[in-house]
């Protein structure tokens, strides 16, 4: 029998909003917005999103991971990373034009 | 200065379709002027690049209409960025060819100071030539950190986002509105609130609000909202009877396609929200305050630029066997390989790129895909070449799908052809493929020094 200590669940569970765009055609952003504040604060002090996380799950170094920002104020979360050299918005390679679609990877995180 | 207040009706010049029972709400409120952007780097580098824009649509035209003639109406200025999207002077030619059906079609007569956004490449080189240092604006790969003669030369055309300060030496001449090419967007709304002396960051920050228009409302619509500003706060509502701005509408939305969440690095300056007050003014209008302007030396402009990479040839076509579903990676992986013997001397990534965009598996994310195994019963792929000429990405892609519709893979059934094809021909020659090559600051002591304001009549002298 599972404690409830043991229970997790996956971010998009707990998320309003939770989306990637591009920031310029460079960088890859992502939003998590919180309704309940204490939702919010069970992400942000798990520790769970961190550059090591990200660049994991993206394949990057983690100096591509930009930043994680959290806005305590609006209940936010912000995560910037770096797009691949070669796959800048409208470069060959490129895969979504403007980026929104870079999301899923997040959405299956686990929180405790 | 205590009941002095600035309203602006905002909206957009791409054509979103901004007339209607909204706008005439909105001009019902009296605005002082209307502010409009309509050229974004969103659209990807081949809009910068092109030399033939797909040409302004009706849609501009009769957006373009409403704001001219409510302005001119209620004689008040209008504030514009046009030339959707890339702001390039041919596109934003092609705007002010519009302006001027507009007025001949009105019998109206406008004096309109134009501002184009486009850079001469003599001029970036000159300044690199003189020791500015032209630093990236993003730390990737893909840019120089420092921008040297050599990339400026390989550029096709590059553009500044033009601050504030060309538009508020526009608003001292004698003309009816501004119409720049590409320019920042909060610029364009920063304007007329400092000529007036209005607080900068307040300033700045109702620019960064206003500028998507009813993006920041609920429910979304491109309908426009109504700032005003006053010396210690600015309020947002939209002007569509049905929605509202909610301090959670508003705020998602300074993070919108923005890197850093509070912090926006601008000419002159870096707009900080961090301690920005977002209050629930009325049920549908937002009251911002506490937003701060940290001043930067020196001046800096983001400058774009775009470069060719080749043209791309593709054919589009679906696979259904469920046996080469299975094993599609190890196929296509043949596939490579076949075409790299053909081609050879020419070098894979060297000489040519080949790309296969296997949607209903990866095409999405790639490698980034966390999905292993796809369970879908069907592929569509998307088989594409990039050369430096179009006869070379013609040969690569021909190559490619000439393997993939006849070639063996294990435990096949289906021995008659491969995949199905979506059209005939099957290969389709899709232009030029650009990438934004520059992404740069370029250091200034005169903010309105690289743009020339013209004043020009509409309509023009036959």
């Amino acid at each position: 029998m599972k404690s409830s200590k043991d229970h997790k669940t996956k971010l998009h569970e707990l998320v309003t909003v939770l989306r990637s765009k591009n920031a310029g055609p460079f960088l890859t952003t992502f939003d998590l917005f919180f309704d309940d504040k204490k939702l919010y604060q069970r992400v942000k002090n798990s520790g769970v999103l961190s550059k090591a996380l990200i660049s994991r799950l993206y394949k990057l170094n983690e100096q591509e991971v930009e930043g994680i920002y959290f806005v305590d104020s609006v209940k936010g979360i912000k995560i910037t990373i770096a797009k691949p050299a070669n796959m800048t918005s409208g470069d060959s390679h490129c895969r979504d034009l403007f980026g929104a679609q870079q999301h899923p990877p997040l959405m299956d995180i686990e929180i405790p | 200065m205590n009941s002095k207040t600035l309203k602006i009706l905002s909206t957009a010049t791409y054509g979103f379709g901004i007339g209607g029972d909204a706008w005439e709400r909105g001009m019902g409120w009296s605005p002082d002027a209307i502010v409009a952007q309509g050229t974004t780097s969103d659209g990807g580098p081949a809009y910068l690049g092109t030399d033939n824009p797909s040409g302004a649509s009706m849609m501009i035209k009769e957006d373009l209409t409403t704001i001219l003639l409510s302005a001119k109406q209620k004689n008040i200025p209008f504030i514009l960025s046009c030339g959707s999207p890339a702001g390039s002077n041919v596109e934003l030619e092609r705007a002010l060819d519009i302006v001027n059906e507009i007025a001949q079609k009105n019998e109206i007569h406008l004096r309109v100071a134009v501002i184009p956004g486009e850079l001469e490449k003599d001029y970036v080189i000159d300044k690199i030539r003189s020791g500015t240092p032209i630093r990236r604006l993003a730390n990737n790969d893909a840019l120089l950190e420092f921008l040297s003669e050599e990339e400026v030369s390989r550029s096709k055309r590059i553009v500044a986002q033009m601050g504030p300060e060309p538009i508020m030496a526009a608003l001292d001449l004698d003309v009816d509105g501004v119409i720049t090419g590409r320019s920042l967007d909060v610029g364009l709304y920063m304007a007329l609130p400092l000529k007036m002396g209005f607080d900068k960051a307040l300033a700045a920050h109702m620019g960064k609000t206003s500028e998507c228009s009813s993006l920041i409302c609920e429910p979304q619509s491109y309908d426009p909202v109504f700032a005003t500003l006053a010396e210690d706060h600015f309020l947002v509502r939209p002007t569509n009877e049905s929605a509202r701005c909610t301090v959670n509408s508003v705020v998602s939305h300074n993070f919108y396609e923005r890197s850093d969440p509070v912090r926006e690095e601008n000419p002159g300056g870096i707009l900080d929200t961090s301690h920005a007050v977002y209050e629930q003014y009325d049920s549908e209008t937002v009251k911002i305050s506490g937003s701060q302007w940290i001043p930067v030396s020196p001046y800096t402009l983001k400058i774009e630029g775009v470069s060719h990479v080749g043209y791309r040839t593709i054919c589009v076509c679906g696979v259904r066997d469920p046996i080469l579903i299975n094993c599609i990676d190890g196929f296509l992986g043949e596939t490579r390989k076949a075409v790299e013997k053909r081609m050879s001397p020419l070098v894979a990534g060297r000489d040519y790129e080949l790309i296969f965009r296997v949607y209903g598996k990866d095409g999405v994310l790639g490698d980034v895909e966390p999905v292993i195994q796809t369970m879908s019963h069907e592929l569509g792929i998307i088989i594409e070449a990039v050369a430096a000429d179009e006869a070379r990405a013609d040969s690569v892609c021909q190559i490619a799908v000439d393997y993939m519709a006849h070639m063996g893979y294990p435990g096949r059934l289906a021995t008659a052809a491969n995949v199905a094809f979506a059209y005939s021909p099957r290969e389709h020659r899709l232009g030029s493929v650009y990438r934004y090559n520059i992404w740069h600051l370029l250091e200034l002591e005169d903010p309105c020094e690289p743009f020339n304001i013209q004043v020009r009549d509409f309509p023009k002298e036959q």
